[in-house]
């Protein structure tokens, strides 16, 4: 179990601010999952290879897994940061909020990432996010204690994601819903997906898009030798695919009420994008008709997750690139407890951003997207 | 106060649709097209490096539109915008006022073309 908050480093700094983590993982059990499965899925679940057959949970005969060792062949260390070998239970998540500084959160589910690889049929993406919202509902999300949930949409079954969408109505617990932008094929801008953002939008839910690592190995191209490569590229490429698609096919034109928010990539790859889509549609605007403004503006409108941030880079650069996404489209997200997570001190280290800023990207501007 | 200098370009009569023709207009070059019967006179150095943009294709502002959720964008070209392209690295720019379609703070400069007694003239004003 993780040690207590006293213990953190730099208590006080995590103390004076609220905060609300955008991208928080569960890291639910097939075992657990399992019970809330419909037929034949919850049989084929419970006769898969976990538990006492002796495989770890994240060596699934479910889902493909994914290049690399996350805690990097033994150099990461501490509890439960990554896979659990143990299912998870509601208590871990208090104790992971307490100990990175974070008062609410908004949990997304960790095997929903790997399973946007698994691209032989639809149904058992489907099977197993129809069974994760029952699950979550029931025994892990606690909205009065700050504990929200988004919902997995397994966007290639469109009516399956419908009823999800239908089943989440009303249910306070639940503020958005999840696309993993990972494996999106064709790109989630196409418009097969028109009404999954039409109905999130009647219902106020906004869309968050979250990269993953499904099919990483062979993000684009095979042959890739590590995963500093593939984690580098891979999650950025997978975002960047879907921030193209949607602008380029007009989503935010035709759902101009919908909220669009993406994880995990970061933030220094978008003024990068923005130019060069921006470069590339003054010279061709008649193959994005719906849009009435430049792609790259369209881009400052979503919002983003900061984690990973880069931290590290020039500040100067980094300052400009805060500049140009905006504070206003900023939210924390510790991506916890990925390997590569980031707590709050990561957002109020920065020193080029005004305390007002800092608390905009801390909590307002999560508060206000996802109606806290 | 505005005085009106006009430039001459060639008989009215002699200007077919799909014309063009090149005047020098205050040092600088400007093409002069007739499309559907319309004159039209833009600068010849285009916005963006500098290209033969008067020279450049003619064509229609194409428009979409959002008809309902899981439709195709209904595309159509629209006849009362003509357009034209530069020929180097096609930006696009509405013949009329001169604004690039991506992006209507660029405005390639444009000039009033009159037709006085049977001549077409360039208002360098
Ligand atoms: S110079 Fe005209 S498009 Fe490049």
């Amino acid at each position: 179990m993780l040690e207590s908050d006293e213990t953190q480093p730099r208590q006080e700094t995590l103390d004076e601010y609220y905060v609300i983590d955008g991208d928080c993982h569960y890291m639910e059990s097939f075992h657990d999952v399992a019970e809330y499965m419909e037929e034949p899925w919850k049989t084929k679940f419970e006769g898969s290879n976990f538990d006492e057959k002796g495989a770890k949970q994240n060596l699934s005969s479910f889902f493909p897994f994914s290049t690399g060792d996350r805690q990097a062949h033994g150099k990461i260390t501490r509890e439960h940061s990554s896979y659990p070998d143990e299912p998870e239970t509601p208590e871990r998540i208090r104790d992971g909020m307490k100990s990175i500084g974070v008062d609410e959160t908004l949990l997304i589910s960790h095997l929903i990432l790997s399973g946007a690889g698994t691209t032989a049929d639809d149904d058992r993406q489907t099977a197993f996010a129809k069974a994760y919202v029952e699950y979550m509902l029931e025994e892990v999300l606690d909205p009065g204690d700050g504990i929200h949930g988004l919902a997995p949409i397994p966007y290639s079954d469109v009516d399956a994601s419908l009823e999800i969408l239908d089943r989440i109505e009303g249910e306070d617990a639940y503020v958005g819903a999840c696309f993993v932008t990972a494996g999106a094929t064709p790109p989630l801008g196409n418009r097969k997906y028109d009404p999954l953002y039409e109905r999130c939008e009647e219902l106020g839910l906004p869309a968050v898009f979250h990269t993953g690592g499904a099919g990483l190995d062979e993000y684009v191209r095979a042959g890739y030798q590590e995963m500093l490569e593939t984690h580098t590229l891979g999650f950025l490429e997978s975002n960047m695919s879907q921030i193209v698609s949607l602008v380029v096919q007009g989503v935010p034109e035709k759902f101009p009420d919908l909220d669009i928010v993406f994880m995990e990539s970061g933030i220094t790859y978008l003024p990068g994008l923005m130019a060069r889509l921006d470069e590339e549609y003054l010279k061709r605007p008649e193959e994005a008709p719906l849009l009435e403004k430049k792609p790259g503006e369209y881009i400052t409108d979503f919002y983003y997750g900061t984690q990973p941030l880069e931290v590290s880079a020039e500040t100067e650069y980094l300052e400009k690139c805060f500049d140009l996404v905006g504070a206003d489209s900023l939210m924390f997200a510790s991506d916890y407890p990925h390997w590569d997570y980031d707590r709050p001190t990561t957002v109020t280290d920065l020193p080029f951003l005004s305390e007002d800023e800092k608390k905009q990207i801390l909590s307002e501007n999560a508060k206000e997207v996802f109606g806290l | 106060m505005s005085t009106t200098e006009l430039i001459e370009v060639k008989p009215d009569a002699k200007f077919e649709d799909g014309d063009r023709e090149l005047v020098e207009v205050n040092g600088v070059e400007v093409g002069v097209l007739r499309v559907d019967g319309e004159y039209y006179a833009v600068r010849n150095q285009c916005l963006h490096d500098c290209g033969p943009v008067a020279e450049g294709a003619i064509g229609k502002k194409l428009v979409g539109e959002f008809v309902e959720p899981g439709k195709r964008v209904e595309k159509e070209y629209d006849d009362d915008e003509p357009i034209i392209s530069c020929p180097w690295h096609g930006w696009s720019y509405d013949l009329e006022s001169g604004e690039q379609l991506a992006d209507d703070d660029i405005v390639l400069p444009t000039y009033d073309v009159v037709v006085d007694d049977g001549v077409v003239y360039v208002d360098c004003q």
